[in-house]
């Protein structure tokens, strides 16, 4: 890393608080004249609104945007240092969306535990999906990828429960809505109240940490061997950060990104020692929170139009993350596992015409079995309903395998997807500014606009990810910001009560519901088209990991050969993201299966891969039609349910490997 | 299973539709995608046979229960085609929100739009006596129709009479989301309507968005400190409990006075007998409260 002069974290934080302090001292006076603040503030006139407003409701907003603040930095820290990883946070590892699926459920099937208080169900919700991210990563050593990855299908899953919750009931979680988008909007103490003395605590606390995290940022076994019991350690370390965590999570709701990017900065600017990335990120956390959060009310003005300022960190802590990113230093191993070679199958064809098989079979199943009020049937009557979704569904599938398989190949990176990397995201992203800025947005528009997007996603990662050593962590952590941002917007979007945001989330759930005839056949050409062309795609993918010099010298114009290879990614995503939602795991999983069942060149992996992606979404739109009759589960959903437990199983399975 | 689906049908038909007196032509088998529709079906005296969500009606809709046999179809947005193909509907009801869901449900069977809640112009309740005049005719109950748009306006001016002592005291009508936050009705909602037929006034001035309402923290209803708060059901666990330890919730002007009352669950997107009902419970709830002084 080049010796540039930098800012230390200090002046970071001044900084930041010097802009903060501003903001805040001028708001202040727009509510109330200055020579009424004291009064405010220690002996109010509960007659006078203005003055009540300010003790009750400005103050505690700022000590609580403070205390939030300052709790995430630290948890993001510690769990940073205990794991070893850079890209560790509340949010990384599932601790959020656990926290919100688990209120959600409260709601909904317990409202009576709610008198106990939010932030112990959020609490316990962040706890046992912390649990489970461990579990799944265990065997691996807790290895930093590994984990990250299993708190994304983690996070992933319990998203996907709450969406569907949230679908079936929208009207009942309407709260759930604010909550997720983090509103620090305050009317008493209560909150500061409740989160300072756990803030204090666990400062305390990671105090007696110091000695032995620094001994932990030696590699285990020097750790070991120096008396450390580095198990104990790091599960210490969690168990404070989850606890931070759930008591943030429980009584504002999500803040993102506070918790991975203080942590993240202060290590760029050059904190180095435990003692200090613990008390910096904590300061940067809260000045960080501080400043977003008075940003927020000065944009919502008097009016007071709900901005949750949690959704709204999100949207400025992506690009800061971004631009963070070649400044990380990233040393971290791929998972064994999942970069790690497998035995070739002996018998490639037979394998492929087997799931061309079941593919058929499954599809056929699909639109000859229902249910109706007399329960199953097996007919033929309902077809002109049922062949659209079908076919979409097949489609939709087919495309994500192979942008999946392209990426992974092309950026040597296990971990490459259409979702993971953002490109889905930011497919979904042209869409939505379509929505809200065109009158009218017809089915050209919204492909232009989606595949608009996901190629400006892709080509913005890549070069992220370009510079030095374009490591699969930083391509990786790139997608990550880029997926937050989108989902921020969408929550902040929710919270509003924008009755576009009910339709926007029935989309982003993946619902072949509205497909006509005329989508599922141009969806069925360009898979088709994908299909057909993969032998091409393959060839130069068989070449193009090889390295410049030589696919030059076997005839490849490298350049050309990628530029084109990203723009049919592009485009793939950009189709079956319009069809089924950005959130399938289909174009990760799919490939990884195919790899899985000894599918190892190029050509046959990618052509296993679209049939696998054919068979999962196929099954899940079927599956998300029939299972909760009338209700329907949404096709992306559904296949969320049916891919995580197969990727859950394969990152826990292959820890033999 | 199809002519098993006919006979269920025709039972159905029989059990509610007066068959004899209907003139031809007059659709029986009705399917409604929205509550607001579904009430005013319900006003006319004709059951529909299935209603989306129809599961959630006892939470929101509450009054006038709705009959046994009514079958659900699913999330409005995303009504159950297959079953409703199966059940073999003459009309289907549906509002501007369900657009996407047209060229679909024309497939099936006749559909009609029927715009209360739209970016468009009108009010509820004035869009509502014009949905239930143009529901009327379509079904060939004109006579029901006008019988429910004057004993809606009757029940206006009784409410108004009885209400005329609190006349000066605006009103928000709010839904708690959470212990912070709540959904205030104001104008281009139904709620806001009611009010000003009863001769009452709303405290709420600010933006609503095109379904009436907007969502806020509670400390934005400290700027109306002498208005009286009605909220209504459902209402989470925790929200009183942590309302009544907030010193800015009791320093609120309603608050201290003793004006915050609470209202059984009302459709908030409904139309006339969801407006009736809300007249009914205010002109009930409001004498209740401690008078002025």
């Amino acid at each position: 890393m080049g010796e540039r002069q930098r800012l230390g974290p200090a002046a970071i934080v001044a900084l930041l608080a010097l802009a903060a302090a501003a903001i805040t001292l001028s708001t202040l006076a727009l509510r109330l004249p200055v020579t009424l603040w004291p009064d405010a503030l220690f002996a109010p006139d509960s007659g006078d609104v203005r003055q009540m407003l300010v003790r009750y409701s400005f103050a505690p907003r700022l000590a609580t945007s403070l205390l939030c603040g300052a709790a995430l930095g630290l948890a993001g820290a510690l769990l940073q240092l205990a794991l070893r990883n850079p890209l560790a946070s509340p949010t990384t590892l599932g601790i959020s969306a656990g926290a919100n699926l688990a209120l959600a459920l409260a709601m909904l099937w317990a409202p009576g535990l709610l008198e106990f208080g939010r932030e112990w169900i959020a609490m316990a919700g962040g706890l046992v999906t912390v649990l489970i991210v461990l579990a799944l990563s265990w065997h691996k050593r807790l290895s930093p990828l590994t984990v990250v990855l299993a708190g994304m299908v983690v996070s992933l899953y319990c998203g996907a429960l709450a969406a569907l919750l949230v679908l079936f009931n929208t009207h009942y979680l309407a709260g759930l809505f604010i909550w997720g988008g983090g509103s620090l909007s305050q009317q008493d103490w209560t909150i500061a109240a409740f989160l300072w003395p756990r803030l204090a605590l666990a400062l305390g606390a990671a105090a007696l940490l110091v000695r032995p995290l620094t001994l932990l940022t030696l590699d285990d076994d020097h750790a070991r061997s120096l008396g450390l019991r580095v198990p104990l350690v790091r599960l210490a370390a969690l168990a404070l950060a989850v606890a931070l965590t759930g008591a943030v999570v429980g009584t504002v709701g999500v803040i993102g990104f506070i918790g991975l990017a203080a942590p993240a900065l202060v290590t760029v600017a050059g904190a180095r020692r435990v003692a200090p990335r613990l008390i910096w990120s904590a300061l940067l956390g809260a000045v960080l929170l501080w400043f977003t959060d008075q940003c927020v009310q000065r944009l919502a003005g008097d009016a007071g139009e709900m901005l949750p300022t949690g959704a709204i960190t999100a949207v400025f802590g992506s690009p800061l993350l971004l631009w963070l990113l070649p400044r990380l230093r990233l040393s971290l191993h791929l998972p064994s596992g999942l970069g790690g070679s497998i035995s070739r199958a002996n018998r490639p064809l037979l394998l492929i015409v087997g799931l061309g098989l079941g593919l058929v079979v499954l599809l056929t199943l699909s639109v000859s079995v229902g249910r109706g009020l007399e329960g199953w049937s097996l007919s033929a009557d309902l077809l002109e309903w049922r062949w659209p979704r079908a076919l979409a569904a097949l489609s939709a599938g087919i495309m994500l395998a192979c942008a999946g398989g392209v990426l992974q190949r092309l950026t040597g990176n296990p971990m490459a997807s259409p979702e993971v990397l953002g490109v889905s995201a930011g497919a979904a992203f042209g869409l939505i500014v379509a929505m809200f800025t065109l009158a009218e947005v017809g089915r050209g528009a919204q492909f232009g606009a989606a595949t608009l997007g996901a190629f400006l996603a892709l080509l913005a990662i890549l070069a992220f990810g370009r510079g030095g050593a374009a490591t699969p962590e930083r391509v990786l952590l790139a997608g990550v910001a880029l997926g937050a941002m989108f989902d921020a917007l969408v929550t902040a979007l929710m919270a509003g009560g924008d009755p576009r945001a009910a339709q926007l989330l029935n989309w982003m759930t993946g619902s072949t519901y509205a497909v006509d005839a005329t989508d599922a056949r141009v969806a069925t050409a360009a898979a088709a088209l994908a299909l057909g062309s993969l032998p091409l795609l393959a060839r130069w993918l068989d070449i193009v990991p090889l390295g410049a010099l030589t696919s030059s010298a076997i005839g490849l114009h490298p350049r050309r050969s990628h530029g084109l290879l990203l723009l049919v990614t592009a485009a793939l995503t950009a189709v079956s993201t319009l069809l089924i939602g950005p959130l399938t795991f289909v174009g990760l999983m799919a490939p990884h299966l195919a790899r899985f069942l000894g599918l190892q060149r190029a050509l046959p992996q990618l052509v296993g891969a679209a049939l696998i992606g054919g068979v999962i979404m196929v099954a899940a739109d079927w599956l998300g039609r029939i299972v909760a009759f009338p209700w329907q589960i949404p096709a992306g959903l559904a296949a969320t349910f049916i891919g995580c437990p197969a990727l859950m199983w394969l990152l826990a399975r292959r820890h033999s490997v | 299973m199809t002519r098993r689906g006919f006979l269920a049908g025709a039972a159905s038909c029989a059990l509610f539709a007066p068959g004899p007196l209907h003139a031809a032509g007059v659709p029986a088998r009705i399917v409604s995608l929205d509550y607001g529709l579904a009430e005013t079906l319900l006003a006319l005296g004709v059951t529909p046979v299935a209603l989306a969500q129809a599961d959630a009606w006892s939470s929101w809709v509450v009054d006038p229960a709705l009959p046994e046999g009514v079958i659900n179809l699913g999330t409005a947005l995303e009504a159950n085609m297959e079953l409703l193909q199966a059940l073999r509907p003459d009309l289907i009801l549906t509002t501007p929100y369900l657009a996407r869901l047209r060229p679909m449900l024309e497939r099936i069977a006749r559909t009609e739009t029927f715009a209360i809640y739209t970016p468009g112009g009108g009010t509820p309740y004035g869009l509502s006596i014009a949905a239930t005049r143009r529901l009327g005719g379509l079904l060939g109950r004109d006579l029901q129709a006008e019988a429910l748009i004057s004993s809606a306006a009757a029940l206006m001016a009784t409410t108004r009479a009885t209400l005329a002592p609190y006349a000066d005291t605006p009103l928000f009508i709010v839904n708690f989301m959470d212990t912070r936050h709540v959904r205030v009705y104001g104008a281009k909602s139904l709620f806001d309507d009611v009010i000003g037929l009863c001769g009452l006034s709303n405290a709420w001035r600010g933006d609503t968005n095109y379904w009436g309402f907007a969502t806020v923290g509670i400390e934005q209803l400290a700027h109306a400190p002498q208005a009286r708060l009605i909220y209504l059901e459902p209402i989470a666990a925790d929200v009183l409990a942590s309302l009544h330890r907030s010193p800015l919730w009791n320093s609120l002007g309603f608050v201290r006075a003793g004006q915050v009352q609470r209202l059984p669950a009302v459709l908030m997107f409904g139309m006339l007998p969801s407006a009736m009902r809300f007249a009914r419970l205010l002109g009930e709830t409001l004498p209740k409260a401690p008078s002025h002084g």
